[in-house]
């Protein structure tokens, strides 16, 4: 199957600093692992799970053998690099990141009185990057109407990336 | 141990790391535990510094974060929690 993963700029995993060889022009070698999630495994990423991890490269990886679904993420025994995922780049990155800042901006704003405090923390976490805004920007709405509304904030960033990625919902 | 039903504080992620690194969270835990230190670059620090500790003496204890290094965080976590 098909999942994504994101990378740090030189290839390696920002969690267990392991270095995947990176595709180039025809798909990476194959990565066994035991299966134990968050600790061993290949861990990848359904399109859903892509606005909790938005890292700095996004790759396709496919993956094989075991495939364990959890909240959040995939773990399987097997899985190789199909190819990045070259529209996410650093613009892209930037106007994600500012979409999550002005629409927490936008909630904050909706209710009477307004979420100052929530909104006094956008602007700063802004330099930290799209992980940290999105999550930002949920939690306000989380705020604001509770559980599910954080889960559709969400949504509506995993929209906005399949949208500006190419990537089918 | 969650302020709300899918996210760790960063006050959680310090109390959490010697677990984190035993293995001892079980994977939702640990799972919250990394989109934590993902987004988050102080935890982020925070965990590379533990991690590098385990590296050299092959534990961890709470007692082996430095006392400023903990001081510092838990600073800057109760200034984030006041500006939240």
């Amino acid at each position: 199957m098909i999942a994504y993963k994101f990378l740090r700029a030189d290839g390696t995993s920002p969690f267990t600093g392991f270095r995947w060889e990176l595709p180039s022009g025809a798909p990476g070698p194959w990565v066994d692992a035991q299966i134990e999630p968050c600790r061993s495994g290949i861990h990848a990423l359904r399109l859903s799970d892509l606005p909790l991890w938005a890292g700095k490269t996004l790759w396709e990886i496919e993956l094989d053998g075991d495939v364990v679904e959890q909240r959040s993420k995939l773990v399987a025994s097997r899985g190789r690099l199909v190819r990045r995922i070259d529209a996410w780049e650093n613009e892209v990155r930037d106007a994600y990141t500012r979409m999550c800042a002005d629409r927490g901006h936008e909630l904050a704003e909706s209710v009477s009185p307004p979420l100052e405090n929530w909104a006094a923390v956008i602007e700063p976490s802004v330099r930290e990057g799209p992980a940290l805004l999105g999550f930002v920007a949920a939690r306000i709405a989380e705020e604001i109407s509770g559980p599910e509304t954080y889960h559709a904030e969400r949504a509506r960033q995993t929209a906005w990336l399949a949208e500006r990625l190419g990537l089918e919902l | 141990m969650t302020e709300s039903h899918d996210h760790v504080t960063c006050q959680e992620v310090v109390e959490l790391v010697t677990d984190y690194f035993q293995g001892a969270l079980g994977p939702d835990e640990a799972d919250l535990f990394e989109q934590h230190i993902n987004f988050c670059e102080g935890c982020n620090w925070y965990v590379d510094q533990m991690r590098t500790t385990v590296a050299a003496v092959g534990r961890v204890r709470e007692e082996d974060v430095p006392p400023e290094m903990r001081d510092r965080l838990l600073a800057a976590f109760r200034d984030w929690k006041e500006r939240k």
